[in-house]
């Protein structure tokens, strides 16, 4: 080859050279645009919810000097706990409200005043003078609860900017409460409610308990039944199933079944464990085995996926020392591959945590009050509860449904993080 | 196995949990049925379970056709004791209900349901009667030579010269929901009835079979609709089945958008654009005044005293249904049921009517909560 | 005992089993030349004991607790006076249900006879006995189970053979319940599918061009009880499909190859778990932000440049759903092009290549079985979706393939049908069984296509 041509040809791979390192650094750039794209995203639905969901932390008081005579709650002295439990504690606050507005006489304004309290606040009275009896008898200043609506109007939602028929609160409550406010009688408060009760009508008395509850048990059903079984089929189609019809039809089995839409899998729900094996209806029981059977799917594929990268060669090495076929999979290929199947396992376990279709047909879409004690007991679960609210008609629901929306990020996030940190550990071999 | 101890500690908080309360005999009442009557169902049951030593009825909102289902597939524990339902029970269901020994329905109607018509607040109020409804809406209209052809309607000015000239962009129910069906029957229905072609024919026994293929000849319709029609009912079909069949039927060249059950998005769709009008329960309407407006229909704004007193065109009766058989052996259904049709509840100024419920006419009220008390089977 | 008890008692003796097996297994060898003279490792021995102990009492413990309930339910009902007898057996359900309650402590005695209240009585007895028998049995069965495989363990025995045949048997059914769950799905809507195939004929049903809910009456449209044209609805489903993965796929592998080839590992182990978040946002919340942000943006676009947008358009709920599968293929291509051996990278990158051309030319190709596989189980993740649908895109079903505008998917529909008000022997309704059965169909050719597609490939690969 002449000095020449050489030269050329160096000319030319510069050239090239060029061209390749400016395609590099282009292409890297699609991977940070790509990457800063899932963010943004992110970015907009997160600030979405947080700035819709922060007021439902906040719960309003509201002081009224409550009259607790015997005559006003309709006692005699000496009632039994029974009588106590079933008094006029309405009436009680009703009154007390008509004497802090003395101004508020014709019906509908009546009515207007009762409802700036929320109608918990019955029974948070009752309560409290069942915890402590000494209170009956005289009248005491009491923190009661607040109706969402005059909430929405200490809480600045609501201005008397808009016209008066447009809205809920109305121009005189307005004023009671603009009042109330100076006097220093409204107080706002952590809502604690929303983390310790159950499903309500009122927004202001609504809590995620047992929607909490019952996702924690559909969970617990859900991983326990599908990790161990989508791993083990997992293991079983990589390493060990012979090349025949019956792996071929469980291979496009496992296939199809992702595509299933996840309702279907509650008609399987309904028609086989509820109607079939006779378990309980709404129960996280049944929808924890339905939810696994949705996530089965991806777990194994996943896991297949992670089992098929391991490198032959670690499997070479370790048959090769005289292990079996079952303890080259346990102690080499499955370590190896963790990472990976943990992943396929956190991803399905989220999609079980958002999934409300599948729960529709086996009774969990419901109105319940009362947390669930274990497995079998009625439950709802996070995402319906979301989607409960997000359809209800009060206008208070609506950052009722961003905060639940809030706490099952949380979640999500807790079962990242401890995706992350499994990971890190299983990565460090 | 030693890989997995997580999952076995699971597993065994399962096994536990299942015994704990497996053999647990239900005392909760259980009720499904239409999310339409949910909303009310759930207020009362929220105010009995915390006023009285009952539990809180577990409701579930399946659809009225689902809960019905369910409700009539027999009785006993593992079966629901009352179901909601957006519309009367209908024949063929009552007939399995019977098959499967769910012999004594109670039926409790518990009050109307308006169906708004309404757009967003920054768009003029729409002054509609009920012909324009139908003739913006329906799939066929009858045309200038009085065959029916395909809506060309594009705008409400085309439909009637009074309206704006903004494209008919209408969001609403889908043909599986009660919602839809009562639009259809008592919106579009009563729309079409002041079309003279249509409510002639409407009014045609199912004797005058040459009277009504005469009249379908003149709307262009072709011979083996009536015969598949026929087949369809298995008898000879009224002047009125041909009537519904026509008037009930909404286009769907894009001008109605079914939107799907859940209101409060079709009301955020109607506020982010200003030429749609929608169609949802009073309920939200109310709730989101500021928001939306209701359209005027036939002369009538829907506000609750309008609905209540029968004015306003477009409402609908909600129900439950009680299993007789339940009763006593379930605690709490028949206090539930009383809970529920009290004044204290259902009356004018209960808390129901609070929520957007039209409560009912006070003599229907007493029937309803004397039927109730006695627990009265349905006959049907 | 409670059965929670009895479980942790049965691994307790497991795990007690696993290493008297393992010491026997010593014992029987010490005679003739130690460890050595075994035919597996100790450890294998115990396994097989703890193995012997535990599956069979586990399937006692099972059994009992499904057929408890029944048995005890019969044997009371059986004492109760004739006129309990006499009743319906769904009646006698009810009356038992009140003595259940009552003997949980649930209701009080007001609604309840004397027969119950002795009933009630028995009842209880007889659970506090089934328990005890449980416990004894289960327990039982584990220790004979134990003291069996005990009792067998010799030095030539073949442990690890045994114990390796039973758990790939374990292995096997494992994934054999993937057919049981297909089975199980084809037979909770094939019944209700067969009566709807009785109104509307199959090839009707399959080939229809309009699918429509509704009366038709113009001599142009046929049948009478509305048309339910199958075709419609899965275009617009491919549709919604494919404008979802043109967003996700080329996002998603393009921030897996930045992920795994280019970023730190520190920014790589932060980004990833925070870009999962995305996966597990409830579907509710795309709705809206579909509904509400995307769709109206999209629509003032598209009329600024002069098109014609409906409303309510398969791109903004294609392009919501695409964000929502955007980790998907993310997270699951970064892991297995992370898994290719670096041995590749090296030799590529040693022999000059650019990174981008060692990525595109070695890294992809070696990956690509299971990225596919990532990006199909996205694609499932697409078809199965409804509430992004059903708030963004709406329900009418119009055969386009136009994203701009309206379609519906056959979830969705699926969905509405099955939670709408009307009654359950109505076509309207059973076409939701139907549409499930069909799509469960097309589904599975495609993947049997896809299947033979990639084993092809695989093997040229390899």
């Amino acid at each position: 080859m002449s000095k020449q041509q050489s030269l050329k040809a160096t000319e030319a791979i510069q050239a090239s050279l060029k061209k390749r390192y400016a395609r590099e650094r282009r292409f890297q750039w699609y991977g940070r645009l790509a990457v800063l794209t899932g963010f943004v995203f992110l970015f907009i639905l997160l600030f979405d919810i947080v700035s819709k969901g922060a007021p439902a932390f906040t719960q309003h008081y509201i002081k009224v000097n409550v009259d607790l005579s015997q005559e006003v709650l309709g006692l005699d002295p000496g009632a039994s706990e029974q009588e106590i439990f079933s008094a006029d504690y309405l009436g009680a606050i009703k009154t007390s409200l008509r004497e802090m507005f003395p101004g508020a006489t014709g019906r509908k304004e009546k009515q207007q005043l009762y409802r700036l309290l929320s109608i918990g606040a019955e029974y948070d009275l009752r309560d409290k003078v069942l915890a402590d009896p000494g209170l009956i008898g005289h009248s005491s200043e009491l923190w009661l609860r607040a109706h969402s609506e005059a909430g929405s109007y200490l809480k600045g939602q609501v201005t008397a900017g808009t016209a008066e028929s447009e809205r809920k609160v109305k121009d005189l409550q307005m004023t009671w409460l603009d009042q109330l406010r100076d006097q220093g009688r409204t107080e706002s408060r952590f809502n604690t409610t929303f983390f310790t009760e159950g499903d309500s009508r009122e927004p202001e008395m609504a809590g995620i308990r047992v929607a909490l509850y019952g996702s924690f048990f559909t969970l617990l059903v859900t991983f326990a039944i599908a990790f161990p079984i989508g791993v083990a089929a997992a293991v079983y189609l990589e390493e060990f199933a012979p090349r025949n019809r019956i792996t071929d039809l469980i291979e496009i089995n496992i296939n199809n079944l992702a595509a299933v839409p996840s309702i279907v899998f509650g008609l399987l729900g309904l028609a086989v464990f509820i109607n079939f094996f006779e378990l309980p209806r709404s129960a996280p029981l049944v929808g924890g085995i339905v939810l696994s059977l949705m996530t089965l799917p991806t777990i194994i594929i996943t896991s297949r996926a992670a089992i098929q990268s391991v490198s032959p060669s670690i499997r070479e090495a370790a048959l090769g020392v005289g292990a079996s076929k079952l303890q080259t999979v346990i102690h080499h290929v499955l370590p190896v591959a963790m990472p990976g199947i943990l992943t396929g396992s956190i991803i399905g376990m989220a999609q079980a945590l958002g999934e409300s279709a599948p729960l529709l047909m086996i009774g969990m879409v419901a109105f319940i009050m009362d947390a669930p004690a274990g497995v079998t007991d009625p439950a709802t679960v996070l995402p319906v509860q979301i989607y409960l609210w997000a359809d209800s008609p009060e206008r208070g629901f609506t950052e009722k449904t961003s905060a639940a929306i809030m706490v099952l990020m949380g979640f999500l996030i807790l079962m990242n993080a401890l995706a992350v940190y499994l990971r890190r550990r299983f990565e460090r071999k | 196995m030693k890989k997995f101890p997580l999952s076995a500690v699971a597993l065994a908080a399962i096994v536990g949990g299942s015994a704990a309360t497996q053999a647990a005999g239900r005392d909760t009442i259980s009720i499904v049925g239409s999310s339409t009557v949910y909303p009310f169902a759930t207020v009362v049951a929220e105010r009995f379970g915390r006023s009285t030593g009952f539990n809180t009825p577990k409701i579930e909102s399946t659809g009225s056709g689902g809960g019905l289902k369910l409700f009539c597939k027999g009785v006993g524990a593992n079966t629901p004791d009352i179901t909601n339902s957006s519309r009367r029970i209908k024949q063929s269901e009552f007939n399995d209900c019977q098959n499967n020994g769910v012999t004594e329905i109670v039926e409790v109607l518990v009050g109307y349901d308006g169906i708004a018509l309404a757009n967003a607040r920054s768009a003029p109020k729409l002054e509609l009667s009920l012909k324009d409804v139908y003739l913006a809406l329906a799939k066929d209209i009858p045309g200038p030579d009085g065959k029916l052809m395909a809506n060309p309607n594009k705008t409400w000015k085309d439909v009637n010269p009074a309206l704006p000239a903004t494209t008919i962009e209408v969001l609403g129910p889908p043909p599986t929901s009660g919602t839809r069906d009562a639009f259809a029957e008592l919106a579009m229905g009563g729309g079409a009835k002041s079309i003279g072609e249509l409510k002639a024919l409407r009014d045609l026994s199912a004797d005058k079979v040459a009277e009504i293929k005469a009249a379908m000849g003149k709307l262009g319709l072709p011979d083996g609709f009536y015969q598949a029609l026929q087949d369809q009912k298995g008898k000879a079909p009224k002047g009125e089945d041909l009537f519904d069949s026509i008037a009930y039927a909404i286009r769907e060249d894009g001008a109605y958008i079914e939107a799907g059950e859940n209101d409060n998005l079709i009301v955020q769709k109607l506020d982010a654009n200003p030429n749609a009008v929608g169609i949802f329960g009073f309920s939200f309407l109310e709730e989101n005044g500021d928001k939306v407006q209701g359209s005027q229909v036939d002369g009538v704004t829907p506000t609750f005293e309008t609905i209540a007193s029968g004015d306003y065109p477009v409402s609908r009766p909600l129900y439950f249904y009680i299993k007789r058989a339940h009763v006593g052996k379930i605690p709490g259904i028949q206090e539930y049921a009383v809970e529920f049709t009290s004044n204290k509840a259902m009356g004018e100024d209960g808390y129901l009517p609070e929520r957007g419920l039209i409560p009912l006419a006070d003599e229907e009220l007493k029937k309803v909560q004397a039927d109730v008390k006695a627990m009265t089977p349905l006959q049907l | 005992m409670d059965t929670t008890t009895v479980f942790l008692a049965l691994l307790l003796l497991t795990v007690a089993s696993f290493f008297m097996g393992r010491k026997r297994s010593h014992a029987v060898a010490a005679g003739q030349g130690g460890a050595r003279a075994l035919h597996s490792l100790p450890k294998h021995y115990g396994y097989m004991a703890a193995l012997w102990a535990l599956l069979p009492a586990m399937a006692v413990l099972v059994l009992w607790l499904v057929f408890e309930n029944g048995i005890l339910a019969r044997m009371v009902v059986g004492d109760l006076p004739a006129t309990v007898q006499e009743m319906s057996p769904s009646e006698q359900g009810l009356y038992f249900n009140q003595v259940v309650s009552y003997a949980r402590g649930a209701t009080d005695a007001s609604m309840l006879d004397a027969a119950q209240i002795r009933a009630a009585e028995h009842y209880s007895a007889l659970v506090s006995s089934s328990r005890l028998i449980k416990a004894l049995l289960v327990l039982l069965v584990a220790l004979c189970g134990a003291i069996l495989a005990l009792r067998r363990i010799r030095p030539a025995l073949r442990a690890r053979n045994h114990v390796e045949s039973i758990l790939k048997w374990i292995l096997f059914s494992c994934s054999f319940l993937a057919v049981l769950t297909t089975l199980g799905i084809v037979l909770s809507v094939l019944f209700e599918a067969i009566r709807f195939f009785q109104t509307i004929p199959v090839v009707d049903f399959l080939f229809g061009l309009e699918w429509s809910p509704q009366m038709a009456i113009r001599a142009d449209q046929v049948a009478a009880s509305g048309s339910f044209g199958f075709v419609p609805l899965f275009v617009g489903t491919l549709l919604i499909s494919a404008v979802a993965m043109i967003i996700a796929v080329p996002v998603g592998l393009m921030s897996a190859i930045y992920l795994s080839e280019y970023a730190s590992r520190g920014f790589r182990s932060v980004t990833k778990p925070v870009l999962e978040i995305l996966a597990g946002v409830p579907t509710v919340v795309y709705g809206f932000f579909a509904a509400l942000t995307v769709a109206p943006f999209i629509r003032t676009l598209g009329e600024s440049l002069g098109l014609h947008v409906a409303s309510e358009s398969a791109l903004a709920a294609g392009l919501v759903m695409g964000i929502m599968i955007i980790p998907f293929v993310m997270s699951l291509s970064d892991d297995i092009i992370n898994a290719v051996p670096d041995t590749l990278r090296e030799a590529s990158l040693g022999m000059g290549a650019t990174m981008n051309e060692t990525i595109r030319k070695v890294l992809l190709p070696a990956a690509l079985p299971g990225i596919v596989g990532g990006i199909l189980l996205a694609v499932s993740r697409a078809i199965g979706e409804t509430m992004i649908v059903v708030m963004a895109a709406g329900l009418s079903a119009k055969l386009t393939i136009n994203p701009l505008e309206a379609v519906t998917t056959i979830t969705v529909q699926i969905v509405t049908l099955l939670v709408g008000d009307q009654e359950f022997d109505s076509p309207k309704t059973l076409a939701a069984f139907a549409l499930g059965l069909v799509l469960f169909f097309v589904t599975l050719l495609l993947n049997v296509i896809a299947l033979y597609v990639v084993r092809k490939y695989r093997e040229q690969y390899e």
